[in-house]
């Protein structure tokens, strides 16, 4: 926060996250029948990493990430983070939902300003923190606009924005610009590399687009379709500063692109 | 009308089954200045209808005062000060009667919304009130309470405080999931839950809860008001009766609706516009 304006105030190491053999079963309602929905999951996201999830829709991907994030208690298996096992949400896991996420009722200033109130971070801070992100996120002139004079992908500028607010040490984000159109998609993406360049939080990134998979991640976890286990883990060889849209037409991500996409498509047939 | 000209001048549509561009389909938006007048068109056909009645017809005053008489009658309870008296203890009772309905009632129906199982439990509990109006608990009332202040005042609360709660539950069903889990995940607990997602999540429902609870509330307080007869709107017409004062009795109904009116429209429609309508979120 003194000199180093430039990154997300203030710094702390990102946390480290253990699934030690996560599996989920979905009891339905009706029926009482058990219906598994994640295999059993051993996987862990490295302080810093930005790995991203990728597998067929229906797969368990999202399952996954409520365990982390502590929403729903693992029929099987435990979560841990930064070695204190998960028993239910917590400030050092931060989401970034899909859609239906950030208030109505709240103005983008104080949708951004939430986990900061709930954190009882004191005004003046709460404020400078807020104009960062307005700033970072390209949502000047829109502060006091309320969600649905917004575009989708003003929406989810909002919601990063309010879940890097708080700085938790883990961010995990499910399908967060699945909503989104396709070039708003790309800038999105952009925007996001750039600020996870700024600070050194852990991400989990789920979707199931490909190219949005290679693009992001540090490395790459391909499932298996329900019940869904990680079938693979591709490394993306390039350093996240390097990459950029045009440069997702070079060879290597070429292949690695296709590499990937034909593991999901395995699991699609 | 606009989209078979527009067809007809230039190319044709590409197929007979396509909706026409330009949306024919959809009604155009009413115009402003138009909307009080359109408010005002029933109420001008009541009332040609009834001097038509009166004039044409010629019903007799014994069965349906002239508008005139009404008038008149009006003009006397104000002089007489019987008016301006009975208008103000129906409207204190009436305010006094929701305020309480919503200070209970609310927080109850926020309280009974966030659990599934009481949403289950107390569903057919509150139709079943919902249905006794609190005209039908009044010789109860009456039993308990005697022909007193008290029996109007519960008449009042019950029957205002079952849509406050039905809607305030139903309401809080209503809100998506996610708004919860996003609270969670910040670090929210149960009191920021109801705070920032119940409470303004269900706003909507509760305003319409209130809106139903002031108007079941008002039948009831003047159905009371006749039977209990300690003054108020509902009193005096009943009153008016002994004497067959019919042009009172009319003037009595018309200013119970028009209060009504008054109240619905000075009160519960600004606190739509500054919040549900604000925010994007107002159903119906």
């Amino acid at each position: 926060m003194t000199a180093t304006s430039k990154r997300v105030p203030p710094t702390r190491q990102g946390g480290r996250i253990v699934c030690a053999g996560l599996a989920h079963d979905f009891v339905n309602a009706r029926t009482g029948e058990s219906v598994p929905a994640l295999g059993t999951v051993d996987l862990v996201i490295e302080s810093g990493e930005f790995v991203t999830v990728c597998g067929p829709s229906g797969c368990g991907k999202t399952t996954l990430l409520r365990a982390i994030a502590g929403l729903i208690t693992p029929t099987q298996g435990q979560v841990s983070c930064d070695g204190t096992v998960v028993r239910g949400p917590g400030k050092d896991r931060g989401v970034v939902f899909q859609e239906l996420a950030i208030l109505p009722w709240r103005t983008v200033r104080r949708n951004i300003a939430h986990g900061l109130e709930i954190q009882r971070v004191p005004r003046q801070e709460r404020e400078k923190r807020v104009a960062y992100f307005v700033g970072l996120m390209g949502l000047s002139g829109f502060e006091d606009k309320y969600p649905h004079e917004l575009s989708g992908g003003m929406k989810q500028r909002v919601a990063v924005a309010r879940t890097w607010a708080t700085n938790p040490s883990v961010i995990l984000m499910d399908e967060p610009f699945a909503a989104v159109d396709a070039q708003t998609r790309l800038t999105l993406q952009e925007e996001l590399l750039r600020i996870s360049l700024l600070s050194s939080n852990s991400i989990m990134f789920i979707t199931h687009n490909v190219d949005e998979a290679v693009f992001l991640g540090d490395r790459v976890v391909v499932m298996t379709k329900r019940p869904g286990r990680i079938k693979t883990v591709v490394p993306v060889p390039v350093p996240r500063p390097e990459r950029t849209v045009e440069a997702m037409a070079d060879a290597q991500f070429v292949s690695l692109t296709d590499q990937v996409l034909h593991l999901v498509r395995e699991e699609v047939q | 009308m606009r989209a078979r000209t527009e067809a007809g001048a230039g190319r044709a549509p590409a197929a007979p089954w396509l909706r026409p561009r330009g949306s024919a389909a959809r009604s155009p938006r009413v115009p402003r200045r138009l909307v009080p007048l359109l408010f005002a068109v029933p109420f001008l056909v009541i009332i040609v209808a009834w001097v038509l009645a009166k004039s044409v017809f010629g019903v007799s005053d014994a069965a349906l005062p002239s508008v005139g008489d009404v008038i008149r009658a009006s003009g006397q309870l104000i002089n007489w000060g019987i008016l301006p008296y009975d208008v103000s203890a129906s409207l204190y009772r009436i305010a006094l009667g929701t305020a309480l309905a919503i200070v209970i009632g609310v927080p109850l129906g926020l309280l009974l919304g966030t659990s599934r199982y009481s949403v289950i439990m107390f569903g057919p509990f509150l139709r079943f009130f919902r249905a006794v109006s609190g005209i039908a608990i009044l010789p109860l009332l009456i039993v308990w309470f005697g022909f007193t202040e008290t029996t109007i005042q519960v008449a009042i609360l019950y029957t205002a405080l079952i849509p406050i709660i039905f809607n305030t539950m139903t309401g809080v069903r209503m809100i998506p999931r996610g708004y919860a889990d996003a609270i969670e995940t910040m670090g929210g607990g149960r009191a920021r839950l109801m705070r920032d997602v119940y409470l303004p999540g269900a706003l909507a429902s509760i305003v319409v809860g209130i809106r139903l609870g002031v108007g079941y509330g008002w039948r009831a307080l003047i159905a009371a008001e006749m039977l209990v007869g300690v003054g108020g709107l509902g009193s005096m017409i009943f009153g008016a009766l002994q004497f067959r004062a019919l042009g009172q009795i009319v003037a009595g109904m018309i200013l119970i609706g028009l209060l009504y009116l008054i109240v619905d429209r000075l009160i519960l429609a600004p606190v739509e516009d500054a919040t549900v309508r604000r925010w994007g979120v107002q159903r119906g």
